[in-house]
């Protein structure tokens, strides 16, 4: 399959908050009750569609836990993009993102799109973070906000795509460096031939909708 | 040699003359010079000096020189040179490699570098300190840095690999060095990079996730992909090492069409093959090259990977033309054998279990006058004796991949022996090529097509049965023997050797499982349950016939857990007790985990693939084994099951839990049975009152017959009475009419009573009739329902009885009627 852009996605966050079922049921469509411990990393792909454009997403699911947290930092770097998730009927997976924060922006390029996710939003009788205060807390750090189910799938598309769009609104204003893939950006043959990413070629990029090869 | 004396010279002074200093005291002296010095320069040379030392003296160098080294690398960062000698010294200290210098020096030992490596790393500073010097641009420094590192990976790896996973960005920094413009690095930290990926799936997946993959096919395709040197092959090497055994990176490597990048890696240049340059293209390094390819290729298709992986990756390889590309070095000339033996091996785990790639393998056409089917010239060299080993065990490994889950594909093979397919004499099929090596006298081609047979009734009853059917000609024109009785036949000769009967052990066992038929017919061979038996009771002292007796125990087991008794003779019971009173169950059961423990078992267990470093090796098949373990526990508790009497001990060979459920289901079948039993009596009551309700039924009927009979005839009677009657009056009234004038009027009166009597009577009597009529339609609905309960019965009796009154009244009236009309006929004619 051609794409026009590859991005690269890291998901991170607490063990047991559901990023591995996140990741599943974007790529699979499919939900897994079952706890399953992430042992250093996953990987997962899918196709999406932006503006008429392909954009192929390789998601690289990591571990939660503590011990694993060395391996974890070793994805920031080359992520363009990453989910920071969170449970939200335990607070305390809410308080350790400020930790998961400043490691990331510490280890990762500094355009690096961060959506903060709220998931398990189909327990709200147990919830114990309410909507607004992870809306607070994205909005003090800059960061686009979501509640997610992984298990009704609500929302799960929508995270996944709002970061591309995000990604892909910085391309179109030359924010991004796409000729470095160390960014986690890859362009396709489907690319426009113009660079977007050189000054004056931007703009109006979202209008040009390239016939795929 | 001499500047590099002239040089310590210089450093430590000229020496007495006559008084050679021993190394040590050298070494000593320059440690000294490092630690003290106070100018770079002199710390640089000693540092010079002892580089040059630590490959004669290795020991000594590395005893004392390693402290003063380390500092050398904290303190004199900004002196590339020094800091380049320092990290030569130590790379030199600590290599696991065997120097010529130090080679007739008896005090180093094979793993001094590993000793030394050890003393090293205890401090992980030390190895955080190197990799820091992977960020200087310096040639020399990076470089001796880079080769530090990998020797220390090489003698530690495991510990190496985690002080590298919890360094900052360690495995980023090591992957940047990738894109080093100068080649040597680049080089070198392939080097590096194939070290440090070995069995850590952490790490993999880092450096994956680093644009590997892109990286290491950019420099493939840079340097000649193929036809490239021995930098081609140390990336290919480092792919297989990201690739092996980690589904993560499988699917990377899928999702990220790498798959369609390799594919055309396999196109031969066809364009050549016909040159002088043919053969002299197959270079040493070109060999490697493409094993390493054919490596990658099965690395991610190889049975043991997730399913969902390898099937994805069979998919795109078949569209990417991989597989095509595949089949066509098989069929090409000049092709080394080892690589078309890993070819083989790479098409048949390309294929196995998918369908779409087992019809493109059975397509492919071998470019032979005539044109054969590649699968029939790949059996054709399986037999072929002169065909090396590995190459044999390759195209078994193949067609076995080709049949597996291919329904189909098992028929078509059985189909080519049968006598109904009307093949073509001259063209040889699968079929012919399997029986040929079944009777050859190799015995590794008997092997070979045993176990190639034996797959073509894997999981597939059906055609187990229809190789039932196949027939052979015997020579002399003797009536046709059936394949069985002929591979039963080839077990018991004596010339049939040893790894032959293994191989016929393994068909017949694959054979008979799950299919009745089959063990009955071997049941009517020849002599066989003797041969098994006389194998069992044998006390032979051989490993190799250890092996043979517990095959024969397995098979005695099949036949008898799959056997339907329609054979009256050789039932179940009559085979065990063949066991009990001329084996033993404890002997049976002994022999029959002999296959278990044989060594052949597990090494056959491991993987699908047929593995063997020489030919008698090649004993048991995976696909055996995998119904051997299934079987074994199930035959070995049936055997012990019966007891002398043949009676059948179930219940003690069953677990506790199965024999609550055996009782559970025995108390439910008791009910039954009480149930049916209850049942059957009062069906029988039925029947009897059945009976009884039809007799009597009959009897009204009679009775009625009679009745209507009665009635006509009283119809009759009241038809002729009238006319009877007005002639009477007629001819009675002249001689009434003078001498009793009164009794005359009531005589009249009488008459016409009776008259009206009668006619009352008749009217009656059409009444009754009609009664009689719905009476006996009631009889018959009664006839009906009293088959179906007491009840019905018992009212139709009520009915019946009303009946029988009400036709009492109806005589009774009758009689009365009768009477009167008589008095009245009477008076009359008087």
């Amino acid at each position: 399959m051609s794409y026009a852009y590859l991005f690269k996605y890291i998901i991170i966050g607490d063990t047991g908050v559901g990023k591995s079922c996140l990741l599943l049921q974007f790529t699979d469509k499919r939900f897994q009750p079952v706890h399953d411990l992430t042992i250093g990393v996953e990987f997962g792909a899918r196709m999406i569609t932006i503006d008429g454009k392909q954009i192929k997403l390789q998601i690289w699911d990591t571990a939660g836990q503590e011990a694993f947290r060395s391996i974890t930092r070793s994805y920031y770097r080359g992520a363009a993009g990453a989910l920071l998730v969170y449970d939200i009927t335990r607070r305390e997976t809410f308080n350790h993102l400020t930790t998961w924060l400043e490691d990331a922006r510490q280890h990762s390029n500094s355009n690096m799109v961060i959506m903060l996710i709220g998931n398990k939003s189909d327990l709200d009788s147990r919830r114990e973070v309410k909507k607004e205060e992870g809306e607070a807390f994205a909005r003090e750090h800059g960061l686009v906000f979501m509640e997610t189910s992984a298990r009704t799938a609500a929302n799960v598309e929508e995270a996944f795509i709002n970061t591309a769009k995000e990604i892909y609104e910085k391309i179109q204003e030359g924010v991004f460096d796409i000729n470095n893939e160390a960014n986690g950006i890859k362009i396709g043959q489907q690319a426009t031939p113009t660079n977007p990413a050189l000054p004056g070629a931007g703009g109006a990029g979202g209008a040009v909708n390239s016939g795929c090869c | 040699m001499e500047f590099l004396k002239s040089g310590i010279k210089t450093v430590l002074g000229s020496t007495e003359p006559g008084q050679q200093p021993s190394a040590a005291e050298t070494v000593e002296k320059l440690v000294d010079r490092v630690y003290s010095s106070t100018l770079l320069e002199d710390r640089r040379d000693a540092c010079r000096a002892l580089k040059a030392l630590s490959r004669k003296y290795r020991i000594e160098v590395g005893a004392q020189g390693m402290p003063p080294l380390v500092q050398v690398l904290q303190n004199d960062g900004q002196d590339a040179e020094i800091i380049s000698y320092a990290l030569d010294t130590l790379c030199n200290i600590v290599t696991s490699e065997e120097f010529d210098e130090e080679a007739d020096n008896p005090a180093v030992s094979v793993n001094v570098g590993e000793q030394f490596t050890e003393m090293f790393i205890k401090s992980p500073e030390h190895v955080t300190l190197v990799m820091g010097y992977l960020d200087e641009y310096d040639f020399r420094v990076r470089r001796g840095a880079i080769q530090l590192i990998t020797s220390l990976i090489a003698n530690k790896t495991r510990e190496l690999q985690e002080l590298v996973l919890v360094s900052p960005m360690g495995v980023s920094k090591l992957m940047d060095l990738l894109t080093d413009s100068r080649e040597v690095i680049r080089n070198d930290v392939l080097l590096l990079l194939i070290e440090l990926t070995k069995g850590n799936s952490n790490i993999q997946k880092i450096v994956a996730f680093e644009n590997a993959f892109d990286r290491l096919f950019d420099i493939v395709r840079e340097e000649g992909c193929s036809d490239g040197g021995i930098v081609v092959e140390d990336c290919l090497i480092l792919l297989l090492n990201l690739l092996k055994n980690n589904s993560s990176n499988q699917q990377f490597f899928k999702e990220g069409s790498y798959i369609q990048r390799l594919a055309p890696m396999f196109l031969l240049n066809n364009s050549n093959s016909n040159s002088d340059a043919d053969d002299s293209a197959w270079t040493p390094q070109k060999v490697s090259n493409f094993h390493c390819l054919l490596q990658v290729v099965r690395a991610l298709v190889t049975p043991s990977n997730q399913q969902q992986v390898v099937t994805a990756c069979q998919r795109v390889m078949q569209k990417s033309q991989l597989l095509q590309a595949l089949c066509d070095i098989l069929m090409s000339s000049g092709v080394p054998a080892d690589i078309l033996t890993e070819t083989i091996n790479a098409v048949a785990e390309v294929v196995r279990g998918d369908r779409e790639n087992q019809d493109e393998l059975s397509r492919v056409q071998a470019p032979s006058q005539p044109p054969r089917p590649a699968i029939v010239v790949l059996l054709m060299s399986m037999i072929n004796e002169k065909q090396l080993l590995a190459l044999r065990c390759a195209v078994l490994y193949c067609f076995e991949c080709y049949l597996y889950r291919n329904s189909d594909g098992q028929r078509a093979v059985v189909q080519t022996l049968l006598p109904s397919s009307a093949t073509d004499v001259s063209s040889l099929s699968t079929g012919q090529l399997l029986c040929t090596g079944l009777f050859s006298t190799d015995t590794l081609a008997n092997w070979f097509a045993a176990v190639a047979l034996m797959h073509t009734l894997v999981e597939n009853v059906a055609q187990k049965e229809e190789l039932l059917r196949v027939l052979l000609a015997t020579p002399g024109g003797q009536r046709p023997i059936t394949l069985l009785e002929q591979c039963t036949n080839l077990m018991q000769q004596e010339r049939y050797r040893l790894q032959s009967k293994v191989g016929l052990l393994m068909l017949l066992s694959v054979w008979l499982a799950h299919c009745p038929s089959a063990v009955k017919a071997l049941l009517e061979t020849q002599g066989t349950m003797a041969y098994l038996t006389a194998q069992l009771c044998a006390n032979e002292h051989d490993e190799r016939e250890y092996l043979v007796q517990g095959m024969c125990a397995f098979l005695m087991g099949l036949c008898i857990q799959f056997n339907d008794n329609s054979l009256p003779t050789q039932r179940r019971e009559d085979i065990s007790q063949l066991i009990i009173k001329r084996i033993g169950q404890e002997t049976f059961c002994n022999k029959l985990s002999e296959v278990s423990r044989h060594e052949a078992y597990s090494r056959a267990c491991k993987q699908a693939q047929i593995r063997a470093k020489g030919a008698s090796e090649l004993l048991l098949d995976y696909e055996y084994c995998k119904l051997y373990k299934g079987l074994e526990a199930l035959i070995a508790k049936l055997v012990s099951g019966f007891d002398v009497d043949g009676i059948e001990l179930t219940e003690l060979t069953l677990s506790s839990e199965a024999s609550a459920l055996v009782a559970q289901y025995k108390g439910i079948i008791r009910g039954m049975d009480a149930q049916i039993q209850t049942l059957e009596q009062s069906s029988k009551q039925l029947e009897q009152q059945n009976v009884e309700l039809k007799e009597q039924l009959s009897q009204e009927q009679s009775l009625k017959a009679q009745l209507a009979d009665q009635n006509t005839l009283l119809k009759a009677q009241l038809a002729a009475q009238p006319t009877a009657a007005t002639a009477a009056t007629t001819t009675t009234a002249t001689a009434t009419a003078a001498p009793e004038h009164p009794a005359e009027v009531v005589n009249e009166e009488q008459l016409n009573a009776a008259r009206y009597q009668a006619n009352m009577y008749f009217a009656e009597n059409i009444r009754m009739t009609k009664e009689l009529e719905t009476l006996r339609q009631q009889l018959a609905a009664e006839k009906q329902r009293a088959d179906a309960a007491n009840e019905s019965l018992l009212a139709t009796q009520k009915d019946q009885e009303d009946l029988l009154e009400l036709l009492a009244d109806q005589e009774a009236k009758l009689a009365r009627y009768e009477s009167p009309t008589n008095a009245a006929n009477d008076t009359n004619s008087r």
